[in-house]
């Protein structure tokens, strides 16, 4: 007996000291006095930043949405104040949607996101959104159309949910990434508040460097996720001939450099359904217009993205064992802006739905 | 006894537990591109030095290191075993700093730093007190009941990744193998040479087959590869090079919408710190056993004594900065305990073959 309580004397002594630490109670808060907000918009007027916070207040019945919104000149400090100011602690752990005022964008999002991934406040997994319109006015609008529902904006963005191929996705590491990177630009969502619906789509907003610099159609965002293969069932509208749904696409892309100049040839194999038609077009020419609408548009948009030296289909990736570091640094500026791209579409109309295709 | 399972999951933990914070940094710190370049050396260096150490302890009849280096003579041992003591010593208030400073930074925000010190420490001493026969099973346990976990995490790993970061192959500074003397591959080293030393001090209480063991390292060398390339192919290197655990920032783009927990990387943690935890208590038990060479001394309380001195030690650093500096003061004695401890191992081991077969009277001080 006296043996054995020797033997366990020292395993009790030590989980007597190690049981407080274990915890980790030191200022420990409980869930409930905790407030985690879902969304953040964020803004910077005359070199002041404006924060807004949705923070969810579950409650009897319905969930409530609280806004609170505070000014300050960091981040961190605004949160602060807002803990301050309120009954519990404001954690950004559970934040899913960061939300750019598009002025503010415009000058440069590049120190809130360091910021962002540095304090590892929130997860680099939150979606990063531009906001059309003063965000107080987009805040202010979705609370008023959508009471009691404070995941419509969650919702928007979730690939499961509301999320649709005509948005671009993108994520505050991906943004980071993009900052740093020699050869990959980002887009972003571009949002507003809706009249019929809670939030209206505004196509998306092309980032170099941490600054939105050109915006994108709708059209034309599609058609950077089917370049970059994230295009699961997009409409594309032919002419006013018929829609074709995407049923799946397939990219072969070869690089080289022609007399100093980098060539891209792409061939874009595309899988489509039809569903809908008007007037009687055959399937040749749905096929056929379907293949010069997306040259045309694809080239339209690279014109535009060259103009603004943002790489934002990632091309440069392409060209890494083709350049060494040093040149690919230069890659936006010196070798992006000469790039020519030879795309190829090639539609394949797998299906007609239900009907028959017209017969000839 | 043979213990060969115990052995190889003691040796493959001890080692996972140091790859997956600092090593990966380093890598990416020491050269621009061809990152496998340095990884293969560093691992070769490593086959090579574990290969030459394991040769040793077999001429020398499985007798354990501080024995074999007692053969040189009392004296000449002290002066050979000494810095291997500072070197664990060293590695002990590093690994206990730093690792305590990692659990800071990632759950316990508002928890005291001397606190997550004293646990990680606390832990360890205990565990080691307890001796060499019930660590290694507390670590082959440990290791099974992690090993889930980690596989999960390390596979679902990739799935940010975009191959065309794995180019360019190589460049002209990691090709030239001008990275070799840079800080940044020395200090990576650290993963490498902190965790074979262990299996001169198991013999001759614990057996086993060194042909086995050698062929399980073959199991880490993906392992280093995956904690340098997935946030290489998830990021790219000129945003891997800003982070200072690259590793657990690419695994924290995961997004894994059928799982109920947000964040896999927190149970990775978990297990890597729980590696950790069982590599501190086998680093301190190495120093216990070399102090208990010199000195005579109650091994409890000594271990005790020597957790407090080295809690204190560790919170006399003043900030990370310190930390880096004394990973990279450490690099002096991390470069005698690859090259110069295995080396003398083996030329005592075949000093030892040689006087048994030759003159059959001799015998080996103890």
């Amino acid at each position: 007996m006296n043996h054995l309580l020797r033997r366990l004397f020292p395993a009790i002594a030590i989980w007597l000291i190690i049981l407080p630490t274990l915890s980790g109670c030191w200022d420990n808060k409980d869930i409930n006095h905790r407030a985690l907000p879902i969304a953040m918009g964020i803004a910077k007027r005359e070199g002041i930043y404006v924060v807004i916070l949705q923070i969810p207040e579950p409650g009897l019945g319905a969930t409530k949405i609280r806004i609170v919104q505070q000014t300050g000149t960091t981040i961190n400090e605004i949160v602060d104040r807002m803990s301050k100011n309120m009954e519990s602690q404001v954690d950004l752990l559970h934040l899913k949607v960061v939300l750019f005022e598009a002025s503010f964008a415009e000058v440069g999002v590049h120190d809130i996101v360091e910021t962002f991934m540095r304090a590892h406040a929130l997860s680099p997994n939150t979606m990063a959104a531009i906001c059309d319109e003063p965000i107080d006015t987009f805040f202010h609008n979705i609370e008023f159309y959508n009471k009691n529902n404070g995941t419509v904006l969650i919702n928007f963005f979730e690939k499961n949910a509301g999320w649709n191929p005509h948005i671009a996705a993108d994520r505050i590491w991906e943004l980071y990434r993009s900052m740093r990177s020699y050869t990959r630009d980002t887009v972003v969502p571009i949002i507003r508040s809706g009249k019929g619906t809670v939030i209206e789509s505004r196509g998306s907003a092309v980032i170099r460097n941490g600054r939105f610099v050109e915006r994108l159609s709708s059209d034309e965002t599609l058609l950077i996720n089917v370049f970059n293969g994230i295009s699961a069932r997009g409409k594309i509208e032919v002419m006013d001939h018929a829609t074709v749904q995407i049923i799946g696409t397939s990219i072969r892309r070869r690089s080289f450099i022609q007399n100093g100049r980098p060539i891209l040839t792409v061939s874009v194999t595309l899988k489509g359904s039809l569903v809908e038609t008007r007037g009687q077009p055959t399937i040749d020419q749905i096929k056929k217009e379907i293949d010069e609408q997306l040259t045309v548009r694809f080239e339209g948009m690279l014109r535009k993205l060259q103009k603004e030296n943002a790489d934002i289909l990632g091309t440069g990736q392409l060209f890494r064992t083709k350049y060494n570091r040093v040149e690919l640094s230069h890659w936006r500026t010196d070798y992006f802006p000469q790039l020519r791209i030879d795309i190829k579409f090639n539609s394949i109309i797998q299906n007609t739905g239900n009907l028959k295709a017209q017969a000839q | 006894m043979v213990k060969n399972a115990q052995v190889i999951s003691m040796y493959w933990l001890t080692h996972i537990g140091l790859i997956f914070f600092l090593y990966p940094a380093d890598i990416i710190e020491s050269t621009g591109a061809g990152h496998w370049i340095p990884i293969l050396v560093g691992y070769s260096i490593h086959v090579v030095v574990l290969y030459v150490y394991l040769k040793g302890l077999r001429l020398a009849d499985g007798h354990s290191l501080p024995d074999i280096l007692a053969m040189a003579g009392r004296h000449a041992a002290a002066v050979l075993l000494a810095p291997v003591f500072i070197y664990l010593t060293l590695v002990l208030i590093i690994t206990a700093r730093a690792y305590g400073e990692i659990i800071n930074l990632l759950y316990l925000e508002n928890t005291p730093l001397w606190a997550t010190i004293a646990l990680l420490l606390g832990i360890a001493a205990y565990v080691a007190s307890l001796g060499l026969e019930s660590m290694m099973r507390t670590g082959l346990l440990l290791f099974g009941l992690c090993l889930p976990f980690a596989v999960f995490v390390l596979a679902s790993s990739f799935q940010n990744a975009d191959w065309h970061y794995f180019l360019p192959v190589m460049d002209e500074r990691s090709s030239s193998f001008s990275f070799l003397t840079a800080q940044p591959f020395l200090k990576s080293l650290f993963a490498f040479g902190g965790g074979f030393l262990f299996l001169g001090f198991v013999q001759p209480r614990l057996h086993y087959h060194h042909r086995k063991l050698l062929l399980s390292s073959l199991v880490l060398l993906p392992l280093f590869l995956i904690s340098v390339y997935v946030p290489i192919l998830t990021f790219g290197q000129n945003t891997a090079s800003t982070f200072l655990f690259p590793f657990l920032m690419a695994t924290d783009t995961v997004d894994i919408d059928y799982l109920i927990f947000e964040r896999t990387t927190l149970f990775f943690m978990l297990s890597m710190i729980v590696f950790v935890i069982i590599f501190l208590a086998l680093v301190l038990w190495k120093t216990t056993i070399i102090a208990g060479r010199f000195a005579k001394i109650p091994i409890k309380p000594f271990t005790a004594v020597w957790a407090l001195v080295l809690w204190l030690a560790s919170l006399q650093l003043k900030d990370w900065q310190n930390v880096e500096e004394l990973l990279g003061w450490n690099t002096y004695f991390r470069l005698y305990i690859m090259f110069v401890i295995p080396f003398i191992t083996l030329a005592l081991g075949y000093r030892h073959a040689r006087s048994k077969r030759g003159d059959q009277t001799y015998e080996s001080p103890s």
